[in-house]
């Protein structure tokens, strides 16, 4: 009994130190990245039902004209009043 | 030396009879047994010239008695033309209506005018009777009430009728100051009827009335800025600009109006001018953004004061120079209305009757009309310190206001030039000086060219000659250029080509 018990001992003690030395050892990744792609445009095709319009453009409309509203005389009634309140 | 004689003698009668009358109304103050009290002592005050010191007890009487006698009235009538109206203001209503009274009635319904309570105002001055003395300022009075009630029909037969009263009391009185008074009045109802016939559109009619207001009168200068208005709306914006021209003669320098300098910068940009319009906006600006920042600087550091204003226009012209031209100048124009003149006047014979008060022995009544007086002096300060101070914020707020409307012109001329440029067109010419075919005249104006000459009447009816220049023509553009040289060189290659061949045919 006792020796079934060393022996699971050791095989757990060299287990882990079989992994604490693997992992010590790093490995180097390098990550390579496409250096040049080209996209056809023209060539992609929209998978499903298109809802957005199709090409992108610009419709021509008329150019919007500011609304002037400068100061016009309509009435004279403030000098009106004013005439009568400073009169003597 | 018998005019000097005869001065003096007048001068000692009425001082004599003067104190004659105030030595009575002390008497009748002084006894406890004598009744309408208020009512006698009110005719002996002013049978002795002491209209501010009757104030009291005139008012005491009107809200104590039950009815005022025919007397009185005259009394009430003296008051009113030498104190103005608004001493009765704050007596009760039923206390005014219940005498029956013109004078009163007119003093209800200018106090309601005041309240902007316009069908009350008219509902007053209907029962003055039409024989009134106060019947010019009465139907000016209706005659407005009417106006801003938006009743034009009865506005304008308010006015003919206060034009009427007003030429009547000019040819029946006698006293030059008080004829002028009617004179003024008359043009007022004139004016009145011009910008009634304004407001309805009827330009030509609106005109007529301007017109009739003389050359000489005090309200011309006034005048001018509305004429301008309806040559404006008539679209005669050459008559427009020579009628504001006349503001830059040098006699009508304290006459400045910033709304011509709008009206100005607005007819230029009708006629396409736009260089002119805003060369008029910068000037405006860097005119009154100076006059602005002044008048502002005087206004916030005594606008609590219940004097400091009235004070101002004391000050002599290097002191209001000092402070600032502007200020000066301003002084100037108020100093110059009718309601600063009157109620100056006013506040003078108020202190010339507390000095006579004053130098005399002070018992009770003495006294008691000492303290009254220096109350009504300090209500006609009080009353001149708002007015001067009413009129400095109008100004003001019209600057900043007006600053404003000539900033939406400078850009819409900014809007309207980038136009131009999108469109590749340009407006047809630049600014050149005007031709008389652009001047519309009616039958009765006549054509002068002033070679060497200057007539003082030609004053206001200056005319412009601009012609518009709001046509547009197509601009050279880029690919207009491009086209041309392109044409040019085929032009030069088919002429080559011609001389190549010539010289071909003439080797053969």
């Amino acid at each position: 009994m006792t020796r079934t018990i060393v022996i699971i001992f050791l095989f757990t003690l060299f287990t882990t130190s079989f992994h604490a030395l693997a992992e010590n050892k790093k490995e180097k990744v390098v990550v390579e990245y496409k250096k040049y792609e080209r996209f056809d445009l023209g060539n992609l095709e929209i998978q499903g039902s298109v809802i957005a319009p199709g090409d992108v453009s610009v419709k021509e409309r008329e150019r919007k004209v500011m609304e002037s509203d400068f100061y016009e005389k309509k009435d004279y009634y403030p000098d009106i009043r004013r005439d009568i309140l400073n009169l003597k | 030396m018998n005019k000097i004689i005869i001065k003096i003698l007048l001068t000692f009668i009425i001082c004599a009879n003067g104190f004659a009358s105030l030595e009575k109304a002390r008497q009748l103050y002084n006894d406890p047994n004598v009744e309408r009290k208020n009512e006698k002592i009110t005719y002996e005050l002013i049978m002795g010239d002491y209209y501010f010191s009757a104030i009291w007890f005139a008012t005491k009487h009107i809200v104590n008695a039950q009815k005022i006698q025919p007397e009185f009235e005259k009394a009430l009538k003296a008051l009113i033309i030498k104190a103005g109206p608004e001493i009765f203001f704050d007596i009760p209503t039923e206390a005014l209506v219940r005498h029956d009274s013109p004078t009163l009635y007119f003093v209800l319904g200018l106090r309601y005018f005041h309240e902007k309570n316009y069908a009350e105002a008219i509902k007053y001055l209907d029962k003055i009777p039409d024989n009134n003395y106060l019947q010019p300022e009465i139907r000016l009075t209706k005659g407005a009430a009417y106006s801003l009630l938006g009743n034009s029909d009865a506005g304008y037969s308010e006015y003919k009728k206060c034009y009427t009263h007003a030429e009547n009391a000019v040819s029946a009185s006698s006293n030059d100051k008080i004829k002028r008074y009617y004179a003024i009045l008359k043009e007022t109802c004139l004016i009145h009827v011009a910008r009634l016939k304004f407001t309805s559109k009827e330009y030509d009619k609106s005109m007529e009335a301007y017109d009739e207001i003389d050359k000489t009168s005090y309200k011309w200068p006034y005048v001018l800025l509305e004429k301008a208005w309806v040559k404006y709306k008539q679209n005669d914006y050459n008559r427009t600009l020579g009628l504001l021209v006349t503001y830059k003669y040098p006699l009508l320098e304290s006459y400045f109006m910033p709304e011509s300098e709008l009206l100005t910068a607005l007819s230029y940009h009708k006629l396409c001018l736009w260089e002119d319009a805003l060369s008029v906006i910068d000037q405006y600006y860097n005119i009154y953004k100076p006059r602005s920042e002044a008048l502002a600087s005087v206004l916030t550091k005594n606008k609590t004061s219940d004097n400091y204003f009235f004070y101002l226009t004391h000050e002599s012209t290097q002191m209001l120079e000092a402070r600032h031209p502007f200020i000066r100048s301003l002084i100037t124009q108020i100093k110059k209305t009718v309601k600063y003149n009157v109620e100056y006047g006013s506040y003078k014979i108020a202190m010339k009757e507390a000095t006579l008060l004053k130098k005399m022995n002070r018992d009770d009544f003495i006294r008691f009309l000492i303290e009254e007086t220096d109350t009504q002096i300090n209500l006609k300060i009080k009353a001149l310190n708002w007015y001067i101070k009413e009129y400095m914020y109008e100004f003001i707020n019209k600057i900043n206001d007006l600053s404003f409307q000539l900033f939406k012109i400078r850009i819409d001329i900014m809007s309207k030039k980038r136009d131009l440029i999108y469109k590749g067109t340009k407006l047809i010419a630049d600014r050149g000086r005007g031709d008389l075919q652009h001047v519309k005249r009616t039958v009765d104006e006549q054509f002068w060219e002033f070679t060497g000459e200057f007539w003082a009447d030609e004053l206001g009816d200056y005319s412009f000659g601009l012609k518009s220049n709001c046509e547009e023509v197509k601009q050279r553009t880029f690919e207009d250029v491009k086209k041309e040289i392109q044409e040019e060189e085929k032009g030069q290659m088919k002429n080559e080509k011609e001389s190549e061949s010539a010289k071909g045919a003439k080797n053969d």
